[in-house]
């Protein structure tokens, strides 16, 4: 069984974020990053699914030299090679123009499952996975809770709202995970030195002989933070009245009243 | 040992990743690289990753590094900012003096001013760079002692993935046995796992404390047009209010890269009123008109505490026992007068790792054979440094005029001062009155917590990122929860709730029985360590949480 992950690294989730100079992209300095969530339920699936069935899992993602963190963690959970796709043309792709240039590289490698996350908790676009499954022409059962596999075929299970969805496919297929489909383990001291020595594969599109794709489709102009609550406050006082008294100075202390 | 641990053999391993340890594992690699030896070296670290646990001031000396990587200039050192001159005022509640003189040990023009979490990160990468294997995110939880009972062959990490009860759960991972001929211990100040071989092997001095303050720091991101923009200085010291005269502390502020500036305040741990809260005296020091003006319409982008060994030269440790060595502050060593451990911390650690290279070469892991540091120690300008603040601590405890008195003598006589040795004030824990009713009033009077520049400790806890898995045994060993909710409630009003700065203590009172209970967070906990030093009734024992939890410093 030849299973590949698709994975993203995004800031980690305590990270706070603030928005850049251009105000359509977040500052990234001072960040730690970390593999996306949804991605690390897939990277334990497919780890899972080995050690039942045999094969090999590969790790894909595009990004920079700093996601090769992303893979050796990855690789020291149990994956057995990476592939870092780092070219600014393909960094600077929009969620459809990602799902291309993924789907042009799995074109040329060997699977029989293809696992995503439901979405990157960073873009929350939740396009990719359905995409790349969309241009290599293979069935996706997304937001899966469950599967098992034999003969060929996958079965899933997807909470859908007020129950559950059994959904199969022939295989090769593409699934997309939901919470609650496993909790990922701890990567070992020993998983992590053996990771170390691992070789991590580095492309540029050229290099994988993907054409670098046409101009974005979709473009994001600006972005915003939520409005920060001001903090409450609470009025102290001994008796009903004196916090009415106190209440009625704070309102007209804010020119309410 | 249980034997159904796994096992994983190291020439060196290195138990804490600050400054000590990584100077000491790039020394290592360097010296082991031009003897032509080939050693398996790690480094373990609880944070997440280096640099998540590392909190320090800091205007950085840069003697050591200069040793370790002359060219450090060239290979991306992590500098904020040059030290353009020096102030150190005194405060008063409303006012402020710029002293007019301040000792030489305070001078830092020319320094630069930096990141420790920062500055740890870089290090970590021409550690790891050597060949060094650093892993971040596993606890030494337990050290490991040969049949013998005295020889430290190694550290037992932390086992990830129990509950609160502290049973496997379904995905638990075992901690795994890290078996070294030398073991380094960088754990900085009041290091658990030195504690437990303190306890064992008696390293720290008898007749001499140890004795620690608590720092609380920001790093603040001001307007482009700032207090720096055109100030002379950008190294602020402070001392006098809101501890007074009597209590040992002071604040600092300095000058950060992009607009930041890093502020805190550090208060001793020999303070006697059980009402004294640190948050409190922190946001006391913060809120004074001459560091408000300093900090005006600026807005706090992280938040941590630490505690400082502040013992000095007499209450350093036994450096070496058999099988390991101590490396920066978990051994005290601390340039007091100077206000800085980070480059006395890096000597320290390289100067261990030139002993573990020459019993890694005569194959001798004794104690006998690891006491080179010890004379390497002696030797060095580390000591030099620590012996001409050997009475500082001493005198900074003492009272009113007496400490000006002391503290103006041992500067002109190279630290003797009028008593040498000079005694400590006794361990922290026993320096805390009873309540009398005259305690002073807690209140931070002119405090608006605006959620920006000013905010409340859970807001801190919050911008130290601090993350613990919340479904894990509690990391805080109350030894006797009843004397909690009695004497010390009684005699101190519970203390805890104030000293500690991540608000991990609260007491509530039962609704149905009206009595106290205490109630603890641990997933707020900072790891500073105060509450082990300052808890009166030494109720409480810090232990290592799972690998990987606490604070995540970016900037600090």
């Amino acid at each position: 069984m030849e299973i590949i992950v698709l994975m993203k690294q995004v800031p980690a989730t305590e990270s706070f974020i603030e928005i850049a100079q251009d105000g359509r992209s977040i500052k990234t300095e001072d960040l730690n990053w970390v593999i996306n969530p949804y991605d690390e339920l897939a990277l334990e699936e497919a780890i899972r699914i080995k050690e039942t069935h045999g094969g090999s899992v590969t790790a894909v993602t595009i990004g920079q030299a700093m996601a090769q963190d992303a893979i050796r963690t990855a690789m020291a959970m149990g994956v057995d090679k990476g592939l870092l796709i780092d070219d600014p043309k393909a960094l600077g792709a929009d969620s459809l123009g990602t799902a291309k240039i993924l789907a042009a590289t799995l074109g040329t490698m060997e699977y029989d499952l293809i696992l995503a996350g439901q979405r990157a908790v960073d873009d929350d676009s939740y396009v990719v996975g359905p995409a790349v499954a969309q241009y290599l022409d293979i069935p996706c059962i997304t937001l899966v809770t469950k599967q098992t596999l034999s003969d060929g075929k996958i079965q899933c299970e997807r909470t859908i709202d007020g129950g559950t969805e059994f959904v199969e496919a022939a295989l090769p297929a593409l699934l997309t995970t939901q919470r609650g489909l496993n909790e990922p383990r701890y990567t070992s001291l020993p998983g992590i030195m053996k990771a170390k020595k691992k070789k991590i594969d580095t492309q540029s599109l050229a290099d994988l002989g993907i054409p670098s794709p046409a101009g974005a489709v979709s473009e994001t102009i600006a972005m915003e933070l939520p409005v920060t609550k001001r903090a409450g406050k609470i009025l102290e006082g001994d008796t009903p009245e004196a916090k009415a008294d106190l209440l009625v100075k704070a309102l007209q202390d804010a020119n309410f009243i | 040992m249980s034997p159904e641990r796994d096992q994983i053999d190291f020439d060196v391993l290195f138990v804490g990743g600050g400054p000590a340890n990584l100077a000491g594992a790039i020394h290592l690699m360097q010296l082991a690289a031009e003897k032509n030896l080939e050693l398996e070296v790690a480094l373990i670290e609880k944070g997440k990753k280096i640099g998540a646990h590392a909190l320090s001031g800091a205007v950085f000396n840069p003697r050591a590094l200069e040793e370790l990587m002359p060219d450090y200039l060239d290979k991306g050192f992590p500098s904020e900012k040059k030290v353009r001159g020096d102030r150190l005022y005194y405060l008063t509640k409303n006012g402020y003096h710029a002293l007019p003189w301040s000792p030489p040990a305070m001078h830092n023009e020319g320094f630069h001013t930096v990141s420790l979490a920062r500055l740890t990160r870089w290090l970590a990468d021409i550690a790891e760079s050597l060949g060094v294997s650093i892993f971040p995110g596993f606890a030494g939880k337990e050290v490991l002692f040969a049949k013998d009972g005295k020889t430290v062959v190694g550290v037992r990490t932390g086992d990830k993935g129990l509950d609160r009860e502290g049973k496997p759960k379904k995905k638990f991972e075992p901690g795994i046995d890290l078996m070294a001929n030398v073991t380094i211990f960088g754990e900085g100040p009041r290091g658990s796992l030195v504690g437990e071989i303190d306890r064992k092997l008696g390293i720290f001095p008898k007749d001499m404390p140890q004795v620690f303050e608590t720092a609380i720091k920001e790093v603040i991101q001001l307007p482009e047009d700032n207090f720096f923009s055109t100030s002379e200085f950008n190294d602020i010291h402070t001392m006098g209010y809101p501890l007074g005269i009597n209590t040992p502390g002071g604040g600092f502020i300095y000058e950060m890269d992009q607009n930041r500036v890093a502020l805190g305040f550090i208060t001793g741990l020999s303070y006697e009123d059980p009402m004294l809260d640190t948050y409190d005296e922190f946001m006391k020091f913060k809120t004074h008109p001459l560091v408000a003006g300093i900090i005006k319409e600026g807005k706090v982008v992280e938040q941590g505490a630490r505690t400082i060994a502040s013992g000095g030269y007499y209450s350093l440790p036994e450096l070496a026992v058999d099988g390991a060595l101590f490396a920066g502050g978990c051994a005290s060593i601390q340039d007091l007068p100077s206000l800085k451990g980070i480059h006395v911390s890096m000597k320290s650690g390289m100067l261990a790792a030139e002993a573990a290279i020459k019993a890694t070469g005569e194959k001798d892991f004794t104690r006998e054979s690891l006491d080179h540091y010890t004379e390497l120690f002696k030797k060095s300008w580390v000591n030099g440094e620590l012996y001409k603040g050997r009475n500082f601590a001493q005198a900074l405890a003492r009272k009113g005029l007496s400490k000006l008195i002391h503290l103006g003598a041992q500067t002109v006589t190279q630290g003797r001062g009028i008593f040498d040795p000079m005694a400590h004030h006794g361990e922290d824990h026993t320096a805390m009155n009873v309540l009398n009713g005259t305690h002073r009033a807690k209140a931070v009077d002119r405090i608006t917590y605006d959620g920006e520049l000013y905010v409340d400790k859970l807001t801190g806890v919050y911008l130290s990122k601090t993350l613990h898995r919340e479904d894990q045994p509690c990391h805080l060993v109350i030894h006797d929860p009843a004397v909690c909710v009695t004497e010390c409630y009684e005699k101190y009003g519970n203390p805890c709730v104030r000293f500690c700065p991540g608000n991990v203590y609260e007491m509530e009172m039962e609704a149905e029985t009206g009595k106290p209970r205490l109630k603890l967070n641990p997933s707020n906990c900072l790891h500073c360590k105060t509450c082990e030093i300052k808890d009166p009734f030494q109720n409480i024992l810090w232990t290592c949480p799972e690998g990987g939890d606490g604070p995540n410093y970016a900037v600090l």
